[in-house]
């Protein structure tokens, strides 16, 4: 796991030992010192529930290169460490129209035609916009996906009600595919294979659960459209 | 191929935006998801199996994510990852979850044979294609340790 060797390396700078296990909503710390091992602090603290940001990730690994090749002092890491953190995320309204465009893309790979591509990517810009809303307000997840899937499945299966073009199967498919929880499988899949096999299960449960949800809000709309006799 | 490379390469940005890398990052997930994409769409035009074929691209894309890693020193999770995510079976999934409710709701006995069937055939669809994506991905770094995890190395 990159969370180990970055951290061990670093305390490794200032001469401790590290040993770290990560939880799903904790994470157990001790250091030692390497010289004596009666000086040595443990940790239990909560952590907080953040969205993905690969900036974060490529800048803090190579915050903890430089910090072994340089031999930065600690006041030089806390700054470094505080203005990469501080950085701001991509804006929300790019991110809307850009997740909108891969999601009509995606139909487009599924062989959708191209009704119904334009009605996935204006279901998946409802979808998504209530999504970023419900996010903001700290609503629990799970409630979130399952009412952002079945706005967008609303939204999606006015293909069936007025017959537009020859696929609307496809489209109410794939317009909540946007939910599809990739980079969490992928690293749940990842810590398994490594050995990390407590924090796999909690991710793969985690990212089940939120398909279930999305599935569970395409069929409600699905119910409401008179849709579930397909 | 030109299409669906083109269409993987948008699906690709929109995805990886939403978990926030750098530009460049962006721009070579695009790459890799384009290639990868294409190369298995020609493949599973020519009559290989889906999970056999996602095994191969995957590994393909985890070479190269490796190789840009070096380039642009940046960990290569950060654009492998991303450029998968057109190939997440994701259809698949949702198909599995709704003939499961399918199944709970009806009672007609030949019908539910029809959706227990759909069910797992969806199902195993979905799990050796996401297993074979990120075994594939993960190939290379497990093989080159050394190499992808000192790319942010200045020195």
């Amino acid at each position: 796991m990159r969370i180990l060797q970055n951290v061990s390396r670093m305390a490794d700078n200032f001469g401790y030992r590290l040993d770290l296990s990560v939880f799903q909503l904790s994470i157990i710390m001790t250091i030692t010192d390497r010289d004596d091992s009666t000086k040595r602090l443990t940790l239990i603290k909560k952590t907080k529930q953040l969205l993905i940001n690969y900036t974060f990730v490529s800048n803090l690994s190579a915050l903890s290169w430089d910090t072994h090749d340089k031999h930065l002092t600690y006041e030089e890491v806390k700054k470094r460490f505080h203005e990469i953190i501080s950085e701001k995320r991509t804006s929300r309204w790019i991110i809307l129209i850009l997740v909108s465009f891969a999601n009509a893309a995606f139909c487009g790979l599924f062989n959708g035609d191209i009704y119904a591509i334009e009605l996935v990517f204006v279901a998946t810009l409802v979808g998504y916009f209530v999504r970023q809303e419900m996010m903001l307000k700290h609503i629990n997840h799970f409630v979130v996906y399952t009412t952002s899937s079945f706005v967008a499945s609303l939204v999606a299966g006015m293909g069936y009600i007025f017959h537009w073009g020859n696929t609307p199967e496809i489209a109410l498919a794939s317009g909540v595919l946007y939910h599809t929880p990739g980079v969490q499988l992928i690293n749940s899949v990842l810590d398994i294979i490594e050995g990390h096999i407590l924090t796999g299960i909690a991710r793969l449960v985690n990212a089940s659960s939120l398909m279930i949800c999305t599935a569970i809000g395409l069929f409600t709309a699905m119910l409401l459209l008179g849709l579930d006799k397909l | 191929m030109t299409i669906d490379g083109i269409l993987a390469a948008i699906t690709a940005i929109g995805f990886a935006i939403s978990s926030n890398p750098s530009r460049k990052a962006i721009l070579v997930s695009a790459l890799l998801a384009a290639l990868g994409h294409g190369f298995r769409f020609v493949m599973i035009k020519n009559g290989v199996d889906i999970s056999i074929s996602t095994f191969v691209v995957a590994s393909f894309i985890g070479l190269l994510s490796i190789l840009f890693a070096r380039m642009i020193h940046c960990p290569a999770e950060v654009f492998a990852f991303p450029s998968l995510l057109p190939m997440i079976p994701g259809l698949f999934a949702y198909r599995t979850i709704l003939s499961l409710i399918k199944f709970m709701q009806s009672a007609d006995k030949l019908k539910n044979q029809e959706f227990f069937m759909d069910f797992f055939h969806n199902g195993m669809t979905t799990l050796f294609i996401l297993l074979a994506l990120v075994v594939g991905v993960s190939l290379p770094v497990l093989l080159f340790p050394k190499i992808s995890f000192s790319v942010t190395r200045r020195y």
